[in-house]
C-alpha cells in the first residue's frame, strides 16, 4: 500500500494488516515486538523529534498494531499524522523526490518542484456539473518550463515572477509535453529567498514561423502571416481595469484562426499582416493567436489562395495532432450514432435539449421540437464525435421534422432515432465546423454536412496505376 | 485522453493473418491485435457478403454467429447481448446480403497456439453494392498504404517511430508497424495482401484486366496459416473439388444436403484435411456449385 513512503526501510514485523493472522501467530509477534519494533520507533522519532517521547510512541504503536490490527506502515503514518501537527504533511513530502523541470518524465506520481511562476491565470471549469476554480499557467526553473494546474486552488494566490515550492505534484504528458498537476494532496509554499533564473529561451520558445493550418496547442511563440478576415473591438475587464481587445479571424492558404490583439495595432479586414512573436493559447483545444506586448505587426504583400469559405480539409488524424480549430472539413463514414439523436425537445429559454420536459436550468418547460444527430465519424485515421443540426439532419436522413413528429406520434418516440440510424450508419459524409478536444477526444459542432459521392472507377484506376507502377 | 479507437479498414486476409496481441495492462486500457502489416486494431470496419448466420443462443438471449466474405477471405462475427443494436439488426438480416459492420476485434487462442480472430460488431447494417465497392476501394487503399510503408520501413536500418512519422505515417501507424516488424520475427508475406488488392480491383474494374500475377480463388481459409502457392496446387485443388462434389451427392440422402461432420470425416478419409475442405467449399460456393442451407450442411446446387 504505502510502500512508497517506507519502501527502503526494513520491515521485519509480520503484520500485513488484520488478515488471517491466528492468535498463536500473533502471540509470537507480540513476544518479539520489543526489539523488532525498535527501528520503526526510531524512524518515527526522527520525524517527530521531541513532540512525543519514546515510551509514548511505543505505546501508541502497540495500540495501532495490537488493538486495532493496523498494518505497520499505516500505523506509522497514522501516528506521525496524529503527533506531527503542521509538519505531518511535510513528512509525506520527505519521501517525494525533488526534480528539475527538465528531468520530469511526465509519469511522476509524487514529486516536488521548486519553480518560478512564469505565467498564471484562474479559470472556471465545470466538473461533474459543479463550478470550480482552478489555477493554471507556466512554471520555470533553470532547466526549462512546463505548464501547471492547481486543481484545488483554495485560497492560494500565486504571483507571477515569484518562486514557490510545489509539493506533492503529479505529472502527465500532453502533446508530448510535461504538465505539472497539484491535486488535493498538493501544496504550495512560497520560497521568498530563492531566486531562479529561468532562461529566456524557455519562456520565449524562439518564435517559429508557421502556417495557420499547422498551429496547435502548446506551441508557444509563433510568427504567422495571414489575411485579416474580420475585426472587432471589445471592452473587457482585466483585474478591475477596463481594456480594449481587438479580435477576429485571420486566414492563410492552410486554415483559419481566431486572434486577439491586446493592443490597438490598427488591424483592418482585408489586409495581409505578419504577426511576429505572437503566442498561442488554446481554448478547449482550439488554438487562438494572441498578439501581446512583444508582438510586432507588419503589413505584407503576400496574396493567399484562401479557399471558398476558408474551410480547411483535414483528416481526423491531423486533429489528434493539432487539437482543434475553426472551420475544419472532414470526410469519413458514420460508424456510430449516440443517444440524444433524432427527435428532441429544446428549452424555449436557453435552447438546451431537455429530457422529459424538464430543463436543467429552467425546470418544467414546454419544449420546442427539434432534430439533431450525434454521430461518430471515422475516416480510418481516427474517430471524432459530431453534432449535426436540424437542416443537415433532414438533408442526410431525408426525414423532415414534420415527418419525424408524425412518425413519433404514430409509432412512438424511439422510432425516429432508429429510422435515422438505418439511414445514416456507414454512410460517407463530409462535415464542416469548429473542432475542439477534451478528455473524450475531439468533437465537432457541425455547421454544414453533406453526403459524399465517390467516383469509384477513377479512384480505382488511380490505385491500380500506383500499384502497377510499384510492382 | 480516451479518444475513440479508430476503425481500421482491413481485409479478412490481413485480419486473419494476425497473431500478435497487445493486451491491456491496466483497466480501461484498450487491447489491440497487430497485423503483420502493422495495423494496430482495437476496432475494425468490415464489409462484404454475409453468407450465413445462425443463432446459437436462445430466442430470448440470442448469440449470433455469422460469416462475411470480402474478396478472398472470410470474417467471422459474433453478436451477443452486449451488442443490443447489432443483435436486433442480425435478427432482421436475410442471407445472403451485403453488410457493413463496425466492431471490436476478438481473439481466441487454440491449444496448439494458433490465434483465431473474430469481430464483435457494435453495428451491422445492410448495404447496397455501391457501398460495398466503396469499402473495397477504401480498404484496398489502406492496405496498399500499409504495404508500402512496411516495405520502406524494412529497408531502413533501425527505424524509429519518429523516422516513420517523418515519412508521413501517423503515430499509431508507425507504432503498429514497428511493433509488427519487431515481434512477428519475419517479414510480412506481401503476396497475400497484393492478391487481395488485385481481387478487389477486379471487382471494382471488371472491364480492366487487373493482374498482379496471382490466381483468383478463395484460398484464405480461416485457420490457414501457410498458403501453398504454385501451379501444382491448382491441379490438386481441381481434384479435390471433384472429390468433394461427389461426396456431397453421396451424403445428401434426405435432400437437406450433406451433414458437415460426416463430410469432414469422409473427406479426411480421402486425404483432404479440414482446412483444405473449408478452402474447397469456399471455392465451390464462389463458383456457385454448392451452398450452405445452414451452418451444418453443405449442398450441391
Amino acid at each position: 500500500m504505502s510502500r512508497g513512503v517506507f519502501g527502503d526501510l526494513p520491515n521485519p514485523v509480520k503484520y500485513d494488516g488484520d488478515d488471517g493472522i491466528t492468535p498463536s501467530e500473533r502471540g509470537e509477534v507480540d513476544a518479539m515486538e520489543g526489539n523488532e519494533l525498535t527501528p520503526h520507533i526510531q524512524e518515527m522519532k526522527r520525524v517527530l523529534g521531541d513532540k512525543i517521547d519514546e515510551e509514548q510512541l511505543a505505546a501508541e504503536l502497540d495500540k495501532y498494531l495490537n488493538d486495532y490490527h493496523v498494518n505497520i506502515e499505516s500505523a506509522k503514518r497514522g501516528i506521525i499524522r496524529k503527533y506531527g501537527g503542521a509538519d505531518a504533511s511535510s513528512f509525506a513530502t520527505s519521501a517525494t523526490v525533488v526534480k528539475k523541470i527538465a528531468d520530469l518524465s511526465g509519469s511522476e506520481q509524487n514529486v516536488d518542484v521548486l519553480a518560478k511562476v512564469v505565467y498564471v491565470e484562474s479559470k472556471n471549469i465545470t466538473v461533474k456539473g459543479l463550478n470550480k476554480t482552478i489555477v493554471s499557467g507556466i512554471l520555470g526553473d533553470e532547466t526549462g518550463t512546463a505548464s501547471f494546474t492547481l486543481w484545488e486552488s483554495g485560497s492560494v494566490m500565486l504571483d507571477k515572477g515569484s518562486v514557490y515550492y510545489f509539493r506533492n505534484c503529479y505529472c502527465k504528458l500532453w502533446n508530448e509535453r510535461v504538465q505539472i498537476n497539484l491535486g488535493n494532496r498538493g501544496r504550495v509554499e512560497p520560497a521568498p529567498n530563492v531566486s531562479l533564473n529561468v532562461p529566456d529561451r524557455s519562456i520565449t520558445l524562439s518564435s517559429q514561423e508557421c502556417k495557420i493550418g499547422d498551429i496547435r496547442e502548446g506551441m508557444g511563440n509563433v510568427t504567422v502571416t495571414g489575411k485579416v478576415l474580420t475585426t472587432e473591438a471589445r471592452k473587457i475587464n482585466v483585474k478591475g481595469e477596463e481594456k480594449m481587445v481587438y479580435s477576429g479571424l485571420m486566414a492563410d492558404d492552410t486554415g483559419k484562426i481566431q486572434y486577439s490583439a491586446w493592443h490597438d495595432f490598427g488591424l483592418k479586414a482585408g489586409e495581409t499582416i505578419c504577426a511576429k512573436n505572437a503566442y498561442i493559447r488554446a481554448w478547449k483545444g482550439i488554438p487562438q493567436l494572441n498578439m501581446g506586448d512583444r508582438c510586432e505587426i507588419s503589413r505584407v504583400d503576400a496574396v493567399f489562395d484562401i479557399q471558398e469559405g476558408g474551410d480547411s480539409k483535414k483528416t481526423v488524424g491531423d486533429i489528434a495532432r493539432i487539437g482543434g480549430g475553426l472551420d475544419i472539413t472532414l470526410e469519413g463514414l458514420v460508424v456510430d450514432m449516440k443517444n440524444g439523436s433524432g427527435l428532441i425537445k429544446r428549452c424555449p429559454q436557453c435552447n438546451r435539449s431537455i429530457l422529459n420536459g424538464v430543463c436543467t436550468a429552467h425546470g418544467q418547460v414546454d419544449g420546442i421540437p427539434d432534430l439533431r444527430l450525434k454521430v461518430v465519424l471515422d475516416d480510418g485515421t481516427g474517430a471524432i464525435g459530431a453534432v449535426i443540426n436540424r437542416a443537415d439532419t433532414e438533408k442526410l436522413t431525408g426525414i423532415s421534422l414534420k415527418a419525424a413528429e408524425g412518425l413519433a406520434a404514430a409509432r412512438g418516440e424511439g422510432i425516429v432515432a432508429r429510422e435515422m440510424m438505418g439511414r445514416i450508419l456507414m454512410r460517407r459524409i463530409t462535415i464542416t465546423g469548429n473542432v475542439m478536444s477534451d478528455d473524450f477526444g475531439p468533437s465537432m459542432i457541425v455547421r454544414s454536412a453533406a453526403p459524399v459521392e465517390v467516383d469509384l472507377e477513377s479512384e480505382a484506376e488511380k490505385l491500380l496505376e500506383e500499384v502497377e507502377a510499384a510492382l | 485522453m480516451n479518444a475513440r479507437e479508430t476503425a481500421w479498414r482491413v481485409f479478412a486476409a490481413e485480419l486473419n493473418s494476425s497473431s500478435l496481441e497487445i493486451k491491456a495492462s491496466e483497466e480501461k486500457m484498450p487491447s489491440y491485435v497487430v497485423s503483420p502489416l502493422g495495423a494496430k486494431m482495437n476496432r475494425v470496419l468490415i464489409a462484404g457478403a454475409m453468407s450465413e448466420k445462425e443463432n446459437i443462443g436462445t430466442d430470448d438471449e440470442p448469440l449470433w454467429k455469422a460469416r462475411i466474405q470480402d474478396v478472398n477471405g472470410m470474417f467471422y462475427i459474433n453478436v451477443g447481448r452486449f451488442q443490443p443494436e447489432a443483435s436486433a439488426a442480425m435478427a432482421d438480416l436475410e442471407t445472403p446480403c451485403f453488410v457493413a459492420a463496425v466492431g471490436r476485434v476478438r481473439t481466441y487462442t487454440a491449444d496448439d497456439g494458433r490465434v483465431y480472430i473474430s469481430v464483435r460488431p457494435e453495428h451491422i447494417i445492410q448495404i447496397d453494392e455501391a457501398t460495398r465497392k466503396e469499402w473495397l476501394l477504401e480498404t484496398s487503399k489502406s492496405t496498399w498504404r500499409r504495404l508500402k510503408y512496411a516495405k520502406t520501413a524494412m529497408g531502413m536500418a533501425d527505424a524509429k517511430v519518429a523516422d516513420l512519422i517523418g515519412l508521413g505515417m501517423t503515430p499509431q501507424e508507425a507504432e503498429g508497424l514497428l511493433y509488427a516488424l519487431d515481434n512477428y520475427g519475419e517479414m510480412p508475406d506481401s503476396s497475400l495482401y497484393l492478391k487481395t488488392i488485385q481481387n478487389a480491383l477486379r471487382t471494382l474494374l471488371p472491364e480492366r484486366d487487373v493482374d498482379f500475377g496471382f490466381p483468383e480463388g478463395a484460398d484464405d481459409g480461416p485457420d490457414e496459416i501457410d498458403i501453398d502457392g504454385g501451379g501444382s496446387d491448382e491441379h490438386s485443388h481441381g481434384q479435390m473439388e471433384e472429390i468433394i462434389l461427389s461426396l456431397l451427392e453421396e451424403l445428401d440422402t434426405d435432400g437437406k444436403g450433406a451433414p458437415r461432420e460426416e463430410l469432414e470425416r469422409r473427406a479426411e478419409a480421402e486425404g483432404i484435411s479440414g482446412i483444405e475442405l473449408e478452402e474447397i467449399s469456399n471455392i465451390l460456393m464462389d463458383k456457385g456449385l454448392v451452398y450452405e442451407p445452414n451452418l451444418r450442411y453443405l449442398k450441391r446446387i
